[in-house]
């Protein structure tokens, strides 16, 4: 919200105070000032009078003028380009050594093509201020002062009203109230405990009216009107229009000005209907219309139920609150004014404005919340500025309809509640002081105890907590002395998931990889993709998305993780070691999935030493996490995923742990993966694997007695998986077989239906030292089951 | 005789030093110490003398032979010393060569500031809780002290479901959850970090950012405890020297409510680009608990207080490692990501 410091400075007298103090006392006490800026600022100008206007010899645009600039700097050459230069036309000069501060310009002696100039006429944004408030003329050429501008005058911007600072102020929704200026000249005036001066709207002797007011919904509790009538429209003067164009209003007429105005002084939005145009003379407020209306801005807008619309004679009138309608608005020819004040409830304009897309600054300050208790004093300022403003002749009484009563809240406090809640020590009368300062009304104070009653416009104190507040944003945040929290001692510390999530993590990292951050809202198609661990979950729409590209939260992170592969390789990136975790959260399940995905070459040595990574690298990872976690391999089965059309068929397998799919581990099905070429990926249910129940860690004994090794070379079908001989081998080893290391895999070729497959066992007793005979009749055994389950024959 | 012994002596010094390898030191020894050697022969002599001279000529003789042993072998140790340094200079290898990657990966910007907020917080006695990024209204807003239409939702502009569901658009829903599991007992000491969405796009906003959440509640929590709690975390996490300021400010579910700034880490207070001057950067929002959210959500406010404050990820993140676009974070390239793996 903007403020004008000139405005501010009418109502609360701020002498000897400078502008940066009231910005930073207000930033510290809720109301930030975000920025500081000037309407213009230019320094070393003055008014001065063309009185000589040639053609410059060398130009077919400029003239070369001779400017009066007065008793003190006399008569000055000065080359111009401005169209309208004319002599006795009376200008803006800014001398040599003026700064015109918006442009960065330094004005200087100088010679333009060949001819001397000493200064520049002005046009008014050149002096700093914005485009908006001016006209084409005025952009377009010099500015042209009055006729009775004063030559010779050096306060420049102060003969043009121009020497006002504007506040930029971050108003948070609680104190909408700051909307008003009138409220925030109260709050300056009480942080500086400075007079403040609203003085009462002047009474005129009002006449009896004919209209009347009504509502029929609790969603407009007061709606008044007051009558104002022979008016005349005109521009408005010059002290307005500047106090509008400071606020970042531009100026219309003198009537819609008086309405902006008093809005930017009250913060009560006001609405002005041509009476003339009306049919009848009563107004209510419904919200059981239906059908379309045109607004202001000549747009149809579809209203219907519980949107708040005002009528007169059963007919609308306004969209309520935000927007009249075209048919009643007044305009240059209007004579007879009808003003509205009313208070809409915010919570239902936001609604209508919602619906309709359609907002205006009257509505923001109703959805913001407006001070229900003043409708009579804005209709009174109004008509008195009708008066002075557009010569209005006949004010007629307010018709006033309200179910508001008088303010009644009150809070009951104590000081001693203030002072624990804001862990301070602040003494009794201090606090009763700023809270009188801020003119809340303190009553009943017995020492500590007190009632409080806020004034009308601070509707945002309701509770006591509201008061704490008060006192704390008053006397400042340094007066509160840092105290560590006294309370029972808490253990705190990660849950065993949290902690297992970050272990892996931690792990993933200082084994090479790269953690990953991607977005949880896609788009639909990439959350078709991918979705094995939770294939039938319903995934979340988004009903309002930004753009298609995030309107469906993810059911799987792999589509996002590949994608951030493509990106890496289209920005030159390549050898890829990536990993997430996330959360999913669809319709039917919530869960934390993991993904790594590797792509390109595995690292030993840089460039020299590489090699491209492979199924095993990925499933190194999966191996490596169950067993960090404690889950024994017998506790999860790993089965060929042969039929998803992500992932390749003959490198791929799924995960399961009882009933359960928890993961996916293989390689990128090579229709999915044209862009990226052989991708390997890791895809965990992470919330499955932590529920799985493990046996605390317990030392094991393992045996004095030495170990034997035997080697054996097999030749068996190669659809045989090593894994499956390894299990036969352990069941018929009576536990005398500590360990089976593959050490060769020879494949002739691919043609070929036989391979050959070389195991080394560990043979070793717990009890004893084995015999040979011991070990050849396990040794048997073991050869019998694997050429009678596999057909392995044990190569000579 | 004794001529004769000197001049083999001699000869066999002479062929020792000449002597530059194993294998003709081996020669060496054979000329003068195998038995058939020429000083060895001279041992027969003995035999032909008597007394004093045979005693002296037994000690030139035994005296020359140990002379010669000592020396070859000496020689030999020379020669293998030689030998091997020559092998190691052969040996030399090119240290700059690249080698073997010891594996070190990097963790995300972003999970670098959430996991070391949470352990100064699990330091302080904190818990780490956590909630559904896909919440209900209700918690998100209304037992946050935001009931359906009220202005504060502007702050938030939310990516909803459907009436109901909403993506969170603040980690605060976390508080109301943990309030609620207490049944109206504290004390509650909780951190809540997590990714929150809401819908804004530019250089410093991302649809999809994080929060940590604090909250504190017991029967003796003040807005004292909150500025030491913000000092002692921003000590940590910015370096010793940190100074905290409170602002007034405004959060539904907090009352009073504040925002905090920290002195400058990068130019100490004087006022730099990083603080744009003021010598102070922004760092989170906060408050003590507004009694209605202790209501709502099973706390007599006439018997507990708490504060609560939140910490942009995204920002600390973007402060902390001087990143200058909130788009990086989520872009993933590896030229960004590596250069996180220190701790």
């Amino acid at each position: 919200m903007l403020a004008s410091y000139n405005l501010l400075k009418k109502y609360v007298d701020l002498d000897g105070i400078t502008y940066q103090e009231v910005a930073d006392r207000l930033t510290f006490a809720g109301l930030e000032v975000e920025g500081i800026s000037f309407l213009a600022e230019a320094t070393n100008l003055v008014i001065g009078e063309i009185v000589e206007c040639e053609n410059h010899p060398d130009s077919d645009h400029l003239h070369i003028l001779k400017v009066n600039e007065g008793d003190k700097y006399g008569i000055n050459q000065i080359v111009c380009g401005a169209p309208n230069a004319r002599v006795g036309l009376k200008v803006i000069v800014a001398r040599p050594g003026a700064r015109l501060v918006k442009h960065d310009i330094t004005i200087t002696p100088s010679k333009i093509r060949g001819v001397e100039s000493n200064g520049m006429c002005c046009a008014l944004f050149e002096l700093g201020v914005d485009k908006l408030f001016l006209n084409e003329k005025q952009i377009n050429g010099i500015e042209e002062l009055p006729e009775d501008a004063p030559i010779g005058e050096e306060n420049v911007l102060g003969y043009l009203g121009l020497d006002d600072i504007v506040f930029d102020i971050n108003v948070l929704p609680n104190r909408s109230d700051a909307l008003a200026l009138y409220s925030l000249a109260r709050e300056v005036g009480a942080l500086f405990k400075r007079k403040v001066n609203i003085p009462e709207p002047k009474k005129y002797d009002e006449v009896p009216t004919n209209f009347t007011t009504s509502s029929d919904t609790p969603c407009c509790p007061q709606f008044s009107i007051k009558v104002v009538r022979d008016v005349v429209t005109k521009p408005s003067p010059l002290w307005l229009q500047r106090a509008l164009m400071a606020q970042g209003i531009r100026s219309i007429n003198n009537i819609v000005d008086i309405g902006n105005y008093v809005m930017v002084l009250t913060g009560q939005p006001l609405h002005m209907y041509d009476l003339d145009k009306l049919k009848g003379t009563d107004f209510s407020v419904s919200e059981e219309y239906e059908g379309t209306l045109v607004a202001l801005d000549e747009k149809g807008y579809e209203i219907g139920k519980g949107d708040l619309v005002v009528t007169n004679h059963k007919e609308p009138v306004c969209i309520a609150g935000t927007m009249g309608l075209l048919s009643v608005a007044v305009d240059e020819n209007t004579k007879n004014i009808g003003i509205e004040s009313a208070n809409f409830k915010s919570a239902s304009i936001r609604r209508t404005n919602k619906k309709l897309g359609l907002s205006s600054e009257s509505s923001a300050h109703f959805q913001k919340g407006i001070n229900p208790y003043q409708d009579e004093f804005v209709l009174d300022l109004t008509a008195q500025l009708l008066v002075e403003l557009a010569d209005a002749k006949i004010i007629e009484k307010t018709s006033r309809y309200s179910t508001l009563g008088v303010n009644d809240t009150k809070i009951d406090c104590s000081v001693s509640y203030i002072n624990k809640r804001l862990g301070v020590d602040f003494d009794a009368n201090k606090v009763i002081d700023v809270l009188k300062t801020l003119n809340i009304r303190i009553e009943d104070f017995d020492g500590d105890n007190f009632v409080a009653f806020p004034p009308d416009y601070r509707i945002d104190l309701k509770c006591d907590a509201d008061l704490s507040e008060e006192v704390i944003r008053y006397v400042g945040f340094k007066e509160i002395v840092s105290k560590l929290p006294f309370m029972p001692t808490t253990t705190g510390g990660f849950t065993p998931n949290q902690q297992k999530r970050l272990d892996i993590r931690e792990m993933l990292v200082n084994n090479g990889l790269n953690e990953i951050l991607t977005f949880n809202l896609v788009a639909p198609n990439f959350d078709h993709d991918f979705a094995l661990l939770n294939a039938n979950d319903e995934p979340y729409v988004i009903m309002n998305p930004m753009t298609v590209d995030h309107s469906v939260v993810r059911r799987s992170i792999v589509p996002s993780v590949l994608d951030t592969i493509k990106y890496n390789l289209d920005h030159q990136q390549k050898d890829l070691a990536f990993f997430e975790v996330a959360t999913i959260n669809t319709k039917n399940s919530d869960f934390e999935e993991l993904c790594i995905a590797l792509n390109g070459n595995k690292h030993i040595r840089g460039e020299l030493e590489k090699r491209p990574f492979d199924f095993y690298d990925i499933h190194g990872y999966l191996e490596s996490i169950l067993s960090m976690l404690g889950i024994d391999k017998n506790r999860y089965k790993e089965t060929r995923l042969k039929d998803s059309k992500f992932y390749h068929p003959g490198r791929t397998v799924q995960i399961t742990i009882g009933k359960e799919v928890v993961g996916v581990c293989g390689q990128i099905h090579p229709n999915y993966a044209k862009d990226l070429g052989p991708t390997f990926v890791l895809d965990l249910n992470l919330t499955k694997i932590f529920d799985v129940k493990v046996s605390t860690l317990k030392m094991a004994q393992f045996s004095k007695y030495p170990s034997v090794n035997r080697d054996y070379a097999f030749i068996v079908n190669k659809n045989v998986l090593v894994g499956d001989m390894i299990k036969t081998i352990k069941k018929n080893a009576h536990s005398i077989i500590k360990n089976v290391d593959v050490f060769d895999v020879y494949i002739k070729s691919n043609e070929d239906e036989k391979i050959s497959i070389a195991l080394s066992l560990t043979y070793q007793d717990d009890n004893k030292t084995l015999t040979d005979s011991q070990i050849n009749e396990v040794e048997n055994a073991v050869l019998q089951a694997l050429l009678k389950e596999y057909g392995a024959i044990l190569r000579g | 005789m004794l001529e004769k012994l000197n001049e083999i002596y001699k000869k066999a010094l002479v062929d020792i030093e000449e002597c530059n390898g194993i294998e003709g030191l081996q020669n060496v020894r054979n000329t003068y110490l195998s038995k058939k050697s020429e000083l060895m022969s001279f041992m027969s002599h003995m035999k032909d003398l008597v007394g004093e001279e045979r005693i002296k000529f037994g000690q030139v003789i035994n005296s020359i032979k140990d002379d010669i042993t000592n020396k070859i072998e000496t020689k030999r140790k020379d020669l293998e010393e030689k030998r091997l340094q020559e092998q190691l200079e052969k040996e030399v290898i090119d240290f700059t060569l690249p080698s073997v990657e010891v594996a070190k990966g990097s963790k995300h910007p972003f999970q670098l500031i959430v996991d070391e907020v949470n352990k100064i917080f699990i330091g302080m006695g904190y818990d780490v809780a956590e909630g559904p990024e896909v919440e209900l209204d209700l918690f998100n807003f209304e037992l946050l002290n935001v009931p359906k239409d009220h202005p504060a939702r502007d702050m938030q502009d939310s990516f909803f479901i459907d009436d109901t569901h909403v993506m969170r658009s603040q980690t605060s829903p976390i508080q109301a959850h943990v309030m609620q599991s207490k049944n109206g007992v504290g004390p509650i000491k909780i951190i809540a970090p997590g990714k929150v969405y809401r819908r804004d796009d530019d250089a410093t906003h991302s649809h999809q950012f994080g929060q940590i959440e604090g909250l504190v509640i017991d029967k003796d929590v003040s807005l004292a405890n909150l500025l030491s709690t913000l000092e002692l975390f921003s000590r940590k996490m910015f370096g010793e020297k940190r100074q905290v300021r409170m602002r007034s400010s405004y959060f539904p579910f907090t009352e009073p409510s504040i925002e905090a700034d920290i002195s400058c880490f990068e130019c100490g207070g004087k006022g730099c680009r990083l603080c744009k001057g003021t010598g102070w950067i922004e760092l989170l929002g906060g408050g003590m608990v507004h009694p209605h959210v202790l209501e709502m959500n099973g706390f007599d406010p006439k018997e507990y207080q708490g504060f609560a404050f939140g910490i942009g990820i995204d920002r600390t993140a973007m402060l902390k490692y001087g990143i200058d676009d909130i788009r990086k974070l989520y872009a993933n390239d590896k030229r960004f990501l590596k250069q996180f793996n220190t701790k």
